[in-house]
């Protein structure tokens, strides 16, 4: 029932918090909820099925304890469907210092990116594997340094991205459009639709080793992006920054990138075609979906 | 400055409020003001290794000076003398009597450069200089009086002895 | 009337700086190598690296043994193969599967990474054919050349 506003405002805040809380049941409210909290199963429903997760953790507050897997365990018929849905109800019932990236929830943001049992994902696209005899890992991006717990620092990856310089340059812009061609448009599916979420970039080998000077697939297929992009004047310049024996050359084509995208995109063939455009000068049709 | 002076204009076309010509220049000079600059660690040592960055993260990565000789090039030639062991090992298995020397040479020689591009590959990957300084180093001198101790083995084998191919067939069958 | 709970202080872009590398200095690295799912790609590859290491070094070594012949007369090739004519078979068969299988391996792997450097077969499903291809041939080939030649 709503009261008048002069009334609300005479209430003191908490209990204005309470009065003008909304019918349904959403998980954000003023307090974490509760195991006890959570409403008691029907008769003749399924019973738990408890699923252990085991989370990398860090604090960066006490620096010296060694990072470690710390045990979580989930009733899997209370929870959502994927991995994000697992750690938000962890953070929310069990851990509130369990610390994630997250936004979207749907696979487009890239924030939640994360190693999930081995493999390089979202995590709000990756479902939980329903077996419960099984235990899910689940770790920060592979050789990263980690901020706390799942966030891992991403900083030189933007300033790697920034130093492709991702955006389009041409010294005589046409008067109106830059008028482009369906096939010089297709030639950009399967890189632009790059969400950067530094999956690909963190499952590969060369990308650990020599993180400082590779570039790493995900910017590589963003320069590619650019130089393959018709409207584009600067393709010898961009090409001319990749001459160089680490920028682009460290990779040796071991693949993990295009099997890890969770995207379905394809930066190894990407990057082959690069090497190609840079030792034959040859323009690439349109990369086969 | 004459872009300054019509600032004031153009924001007037557009319906807007004109700022005074000063308070625009004042914009202006605290854009040019930075105070970090790209390569700036704050009193850390930047290394290959740790997690120290320079700059910011709205400063981009360093682009070293192109040279196609580290670049394309090598990546094109490496490629082709792969490519070339094949043809090389299929000539050199049926080779006539006579040709034998030659194209077991051509065979030890490519496999030879193919194997020196490959080491130094994994020194680039592994043991670089920036990283592993004197050791890294080393290693590239190590794989250099390798190889070219290789060559003059591989060449005092082939004429002094039956040749890559043979010793192949012959301690195989042995 | 407004209290603060949260104390705030401003400092200096630098001084912030200096706080975020002086955090960074402590930082771990992720786990990498040891956590990473093993599979066809990156399993290939690095099969595909230490198997060249391994040719590549029997083929230095050899070549580098043979300068010692004018020192040594009896490092050439008679008495290298009069030596491994006296092994027994069940050795110098042994040798010749640890032998062909790195080299076979290596070759066709090798044939697989310049298709891929034409551009050729770097979907999914190429790269997994592909590598399920080599790693049969390499078995084929070496039982035919371990036991058949």
């Amino acid at each position: 029932m709503m009261r008048s506003t002069s009334a609300l405002r005479a209430l003191p805040r908490t209990a204005q918090l309470v009065n003008t809380a909304r019918a349904f049941s959403a998980s954000a409210s003023t307090s974490f909820a509760s195991p006890s909290d959570a409403p008691t199963p029907a008769a003749g429903s399924k019973p738990p099925a408890v699923k252990e997760f085991k989370i990398y953790r860090w604090n960066p507050d006490t620096p010296t304890e060694k990072p470690e897997l710390k045990s979580y365990k989930v009733d899997l018929n209370q929870c959502g469907p994927m991995m994000l849905d697992a750690l938000i109800k962890i953070k929310n019932e069990m851990d509130p210092t369990l610390t994630f990236r997250r936004s979207c929830r749907e696979g487009i943001c890239g924030s939640c990116a994360m190693n999930i049992d081995g493999v390089n994902t979202l995590a709000c696209l990756c479902r939980i594997e329903k077996d419960t005899a099984k235990t899910t890992k689940v770790y920060p991006l592979p050789h990263m340094y980690v901020v706390k717990d799942l966030v891992p620092d991403l900083t030189l990856f933007y300033k790697q991205y920034k130093s492709i310089e991702p955006y389009l340059k041409n010294d005589n812009p046409p008067e109106r459009e830059f008028y482009q061609s369906q096939e010089d448009r297709k030639k950009l599916d399967g890189m632009y639709e790059c969400i950067l979420c530094a999956c690909c970039s963190t499952s590969c080998p060369s990308y650990w080793w020599n993180q400082d000077q590779y570039l790493g697939p995900a910017v590589l297929m963003q320069a590619y992006r650019w130089i393959a992009d018709s409207r584009d004047g600067y393709t010898e310049d961009r090409k001319d920054r990749l001459q160089n024996n680490m920028s682009l050359y460290r990779c040796h084509t071991i693949m993990n990138c295009s099997r890890t995208c969770p995207k379905g995109l394809s930066p190894g063939r990407a990057i082959a075609e690069l090497k190609l455009e840079m030792a034959t000068g040859v323009k690439a049709k349109a990369m086969n979906p | 400055m004459s872009f300054l002076r019509t600032a004031p204009a153009f924001r007037a076309g557009l319906g807007m409020r004109t700022i005074h010509t000063s308070r625009v220049a004042a914009v202006q000079a605290s854009k040019q003001v930075r105070a970090i600059a790209a390569d700036e660690t704050a009193g850390f040592k930047y290394t290959a290794e740790n997690a120290i960055l320079k700059g910011t993260v709205n400063d981009a990565v360093a682009v070293p000076t192109p040279n196609k000789a580290h670049g394309s090039y090598h990546w094109a030639f490496e490629r082709l003398v792969s490519a070339a062991i094949i043809p090389a090992t299929v000539a050199a298995a049926v080779a006539s009597p006579t040709a034998h020397p030659i194209m077991d040479g051509v065979l030890g020689v490519t496999i030879l450069i193919h194997s020196h591009i490959g080491f130094s590959a994994c020194i680039d990957d592994y043991v670089d200089e920036r990283k592993f300084g004197a050791l890294g180093t080393a290693c590239r001198w190590l794989l250099r009086v390798g190889t070219a101790g290789a060559l003059v083995g591989i060449y005092e084998f082939n004429t002094n002895d039956i040749g890559l191919t043979e010793l192949c067939e012959k301690v195989w069958k042995a | 009337m407004a209290r603060r709970f949260v104390q705030t202080n401003s400092i200096s872009e630098m001084e912030g700086l200096k706080l975020l590398n002086t955090q960074r200095m402590n930082r771990p690295v992720s786990p990498h190598l040891d956590i990473y799912q093993p599979q066809v790609t990156w399993v290939l590859s690095g099969l595909h690296r230490i198997t060249g290491v391994a040719v590549a070094g029997v083929f230095y070594v050899g070549a580098l043994t043979y300068l010692l012949h004018p020192i040594y007369p009896a490092i050439d090739s008679a008495h290298l193969i009069e030596a491994v004519h006296n092994l027994p078979v069940w050795f110098k068969t042994s040798a010749k599967v640890a032998f062909a299988l790195p080299l076979t391996f290596h070759s066709f792997n090798g044939i697989r990474h310049l298709m891929w450097d034409t551009g050729k077969g770097l979907t999914m499903k190429g790269v997994y054919a592909s590598g399920y291809a080599v790693m049969a041939a390499s078995v084929i080939s070496t039982i035919y050349l371990a036991f058949f030649v």
